[in-house]
C-alpha cells in the first residue's frame, strides 16, 4: 500500500540518554525530505505537544534540510529528552493543590492533528514501547526506532547505541586490566546491563577478562574463586572479572538480603519475601562490591571493585552507531512511505526489516544458555557463571 | 441503623492487630488515594485513587495449563510469558488497564485488583470484630493510606461510628488537602499522627510534588482548632535528604508552641518497598539511598528526647 497523503512527519524521543541519537535524526529528516515531506521534532519526548504553550515554536523543532546540515551525527543534543514519556499519566497539580495523575492522550493525538502530523517516528526502549503500542490502539500512526546500550530489546539483533556503549566498555576494561596487572591485584569492574548481559559478555570477551558475570546466569561465587586462584599465579598476578549490574549470585559467603520487615508484611498486601536463595543485586553500583568482598574472604589476592556503570551511556557514538543510526532513521520513514505503522524496525544483517511492535513489547533480549558467544568464551578460557 | 453508615469509599486494605499506629492493639484501615507523591513512599500500591491491577504470580498455574488472560477480551500485550524456568505469566502494568469483571475471570485469582469499594458500616463491621481487644489493650481503629482525608465524608464516617462504640481513633495523614476535609475528620479523631517530611516549601515540592504551605497550615489550625486532641508528628528519615539536625530542630520549633503535639518521631527510611516498585512496574526513584545509621538515628531521637524533657536511652 502506498500511502499518498503524507505531508509531515513528526521525531519523537523516548527517557533516557544515549549517545548519537542526531544520526537517526538526520538519516530520517534526509529521507523525509527527498519525499518532499516536512519533518519536525518533538521537545522532550512528547512534552512539546503535550504542553506547547511552555515551549517556543508550539513545542516543535524545525528539522528542515538548513537544520539538519548543522547537526552533528555523533552527538545527541537535537531535541532535549523527559524523564517520563506517558501521556496516559501525566503528573499535574490539580485545582485543590493534589497531585494527581491525568489522561492527556487525546491532547497529545488532537495536538499532532492540529499541528498536520501525519506519522511519528518514536525512538524508544522499556516502557516506551508499551505507551506506543497504546498510542497506536488510539489512532497514533507510528513507527519504531529501537536504542538501548544494553542491547536487550526483542525483535532486533542491534539496538541502537549498543556498539558506542560496548567499545566504551572495552576500552575502559583494558585499563583496568592495565591497573590490576600494576598493582599485582584483582579488578571487578561492574557494567551495564540490568537485565540483560550482552555487554558484559562481549566487552568480557573482548578484553579477555576471566571472567564475566551475566543477570541471565546465577554465577555459583565459590566456583568462580577456584577459576580465578587456577589462573593467577607468580607469572600473571593479576585478573579481571566484568560483572553485569543486574548480576546474581550462588554460595555467596556473609550475604545479607534485604529482609521484608515483618511490620510492613503485616501492613501491606503486597510485601513478601522472596523464596529464592539467590542474591540478586536490585541496585546499580553494587553489584561489584558484593562480589568483590565475596571473593575476598575466598582469595588471599587483593581485590578491588570498580563501577563503570554510567559512564558508558555519555560520549559520541562510534563510527558504526553512527551508520546504523543512519541506515535506522532512513529505513523508518521507509516504513511510513509504505504504511507500515505500528512496527518497529529491526536490523537483522544484512537486512533492515519492519516487524509488528507487539513483537518487541514484554520481551528481553537475553543471552542465552547455548548462544555463541558464551561458547566463545568457554574456548577463550572465561568462566560464565558455573 | 445510622444513615451515615451508608456512605461508599475506596478502600486498599484492612490489617488487624497492628500495634505500631497509635497506642494499644489497633485495627488499620488502608485506604487508597495519595494527593503527595513521596519519592520514597513504600506503598506505591495505595498512591492512585483508582483501581489499580494486583497480580499474584504465585497463584498463576501457567500459559500452558490456562493461558485466559493472553487472549481477548483481556488487552492484547498486558499478559506474557518469557523464557525461563516457568510458563507462568508476567504483567504488564501499562497494558494491564482491567476491570474487577475481567479480573474475575481468571480462575486462580492470581489477577485482582487493588482497591474495593466498600460502606463505612462494611468497614466498621469489620474493626468491631475486635472490639474487646482494643479494650484490654488501650487500643482502637487507625485510618491509614494513601491519604485518608482525600476521602473526608467516608473516613469521618467510620470514625463516628467507631468513636459512638466507644474505640479509640487515630488516623495517619500527611495533611495535604483543603482545611475543610481535615476539620470535617478531626472531629470525630483522638489522636492525629502527622508527617513533617520537610520544612524548605522547595525542597518540599521537590520530593514530594507540592509545597508544604498548606499542609504547616493546616497542622496549625488544628493544633489551635481542636486543643484537647492529641497530635503526634513524624518524619521519614532519610540521609541525604531530612536526615540532619536543621530538620529535626525546625520541626521543633514548629511544635513548641502547641503543648498537644505530645511526640515527634523518627521514622527510619527502608528500602522495603523496592521490590514493589518492580512488581508495580514503576521506578523507584530512591533505589541508591541508604538507611540512617543507628548512631546517626540516636542522635538525632537524643535532640526530640532533649526538646521534650525526656532522659536519653541508649536502644
Amino acid at each position: 500500500m502506498i500511502m499518498k497523503d503524507i505531508k509531515r512527519v513528526a521525531i519523537a524521543l523516548g527517557a533516557g540518554f544515549t549517545p548519537g541519537i542526531n544520526a537517526i535524526i538526520i538519516g530520517a529528516a534526509i529521507t523525509a525530505h527527498r519525499q518532499g515531506w516536512q519533518v519536525v521534532g518533538i521537545r522532550d519526548g512528547f512534552e512539546g505537544l503535550l504542553f506547547p504553550e511552555r515551549y517556543p515554536n508550539n513545542g516543535l523543532i524545525d528539522l528542515g534540510p538548513e537544520a539538519i546540515g548543522k547537526l552533528n551525527p555523533l552527538n545527541s543534543d537535537a531535541m532535549g529528552t523527559a524523564s517520563m514519556v506517558d501521556p496516559f499519566n501525566v503528573r499535574t497539580i490539580n485545582e485543590l493543590e493534589m497531585v494527581e495523575e491525568v489522561d492527556l492522550s487525546d491532547s497529545l493525538l488532537g495536538n499532532l492533528k492540529k499541528e498536520g502530523i501525519d506519522a511519528v517516528i518514536a525512538i524508544m526502549m522499556g516502557r516506551g514501547l508499551s505507551i506506543l503500542h497504546r498510542l497506536n490502539q488510539k489512532g497514533l500512526q507510528s513507527v519504531c526506532i529501537p536504542r538501548s546500550v544494553e542491547n536487550d530489546m526483542a525483535a532486533t539483533a542491534v539496538t541502537f547505541g549498543f556498539n558506542t556503549a560496548l567499545s566504551f566498555t572495552i576500552e575502559m576494561l583494558d585499563r583496568a586490566m592495565e591497573a590490576a596487572k600494576s598493582a599485582k591485584k584483582v579488578g571487578v569492574i561492574e557494567v551495564l546491563g540490568s537485565r540483560s548481559g550482552w555487554l558484559a559478555l562481549q566487552s568480557g570477551i573482548a578484553v579477555l577478562a576471566d571472567a564475566v558475570v551475566l543477570p541471565e546466569h546465577p554465577c555459583d561465587v565459590q566456583k568462580l574463586a577456584g577459576h580465578l586462584k587456577s589462573r593467577i599465579n607468580r607469572e600473571r598476578p593479576y585478573g579481571l572479572v566484568v560483572v553485569a549490574e543486574g548480576a546474581s549470585f550462588t554460595n555467596l559467603p556473609g550475604a545479607v538480603s534485604e529482609k521484608i520487615n515483618m511490620l510492613k508484611k503485616a501492613l501491606s498486601p503486597l510485601a513478601s519475601e522472596d523464596d529464592s536463595n539467590q542474591y540478586v543485586i536490585s541496585r546499580s553500583g553494587k553489584a561489584a562490591t558484593v562480589l568483590s568482598h565475596a571473593l575476598q574472604q575466598m582469595m588471599t589476592d587483593d581485590i578491588f571493585p570498580l563501577v563503570l556503570g554510567p559512564w558508558s551511556r555519555g560520549g559520541h557514538a562510534t563510527a558504526v552507531d553512527r551508520q546504523l543510526g543512519l541506515v535506522y532513521g532512513s529505513a523508518a520513514i521507509r516504513a511510513v512511505k509504505s504504511g507500515q505503522f505500528s512496527t518497529m524496525v529491526s536490523f537483522m544483517p544484512p537486512e533492515m526489516q519492519f516487524v509488528p511492535l507487539i513483537q518487541s513489547l514484554n520481551k528481553v533480549r537475553t543471552v542465552h544458555d547455548e548462544s555463541y558467544f558464551i561458547d566463545i568464551a568457554h574456548l577463550l578460557g572465561i568462566f560464565t557463571g558455573s | 441503623m445510622e444513615e451515615y453508615l451508608n456512605i461508599k469509599g475506596r478502600v486498599l486494605n484492612i490489617q488487624r492487630y497492628c500495634g505500631e499506629d497509635g497506642p494499644g492493639t489497633r485495627t488499620t484501615v488502608f485506604v487508597k488515594g495519595c494527593s503527595l507523591r513521596c519519592k520514597w513512599c513504600s506503598n506505591p500500591e495505595s498512591i492512585k485513587l483508582k483501581y489499580e491491577l494486583d497480580f499474584n504470580r504465585k497463584l498463576c498455574k501457567g500459559a500452558a495449563a490456562c493461558g485466559i488472560c493472553m487472549k481477548a477480551p483481556f488487552p492484547e500485550g498486558a499478559f506474557y510469558v518469557v523464557d525461563g524456568p516457568d510458563d507462568k505469566v508476567q504483567a504488564n502494568w501499562d497494558l494491564a488497564n482491567i476491570t474487577e469483571d475481567l479480573a474475575e475471570l481468571c480462575p486462580t485469582g492470581a489477577i485482582g485488583i487493588f482497591g474495593k469499594e466498600m460502606t463505612a458500616r462494611e468497614v466498621l463491621d469489620e474493626v468491631l470484630k475486635d472490639e474487646s481487644m482494643y479494650r484490654n489493650t488501650g487500643g482502637g481503629v487507625t485510618i491509614s493510606g494513601g491519604e485518608c482525608l482525600l476521602q473526608p465524608d467516608f473516613v469521618a464516617a467510620i470514625l463516628r461510628g467507631a468513636q459512638e462504640s466507644g474505640i479509640h481513633t487515630a488516623i495517619e495523614t500527611a495533611g495535604n488537602v483543603p482545611w475543610e476535609y481535615m476539620e470535617k475528620v478531626l472531629q470525630y479523631v483522638d489522636l492525629m499522627q502527622h508527617d513533617n517530611k520537610l520544612m524548605d516549601p522547595e525542597r518540599h515540592k521537590k520530593w514530594t510534588g507540592v509545597s508544604n504551605k498548606r499542609i504547616l497550615e493546616n497542622f496549625k489550625k488544628a493544633y489551635e482548632t481542636f486543643p484537647d486532641k492529641q497530635f503526634i508528628t513524624r518524619t521519614p528519615t532519610i540521609p541525604g535528604i531530612n536526615a540532619n539536625e536543621e530538620h529535626i530542630r525546625a520541626v521543633l520549633d514548629f511544635i513548641k508552641p502547641y503543648k498537644n503535639v505530645i511526640d515527634y518521631e523518627l521514622l527510619p527510611y527502608h528500602r522495603y518497598g523496592l521490590g514493589k516498585y518492580v512488581f508495580l512496574g514503576k521506578v523507584y526513584e530512591l533505589k541508591d539511598f541508604e538507611s540512617p545509621s543507628p548512631e546517626l538515628l540516636a542522635h538525632l531521637r537524643g535532640i526530640i528526647n532533649e526538646a521534650f524533657g525526656r532522659e536519653n536511652q541508649e536502644k
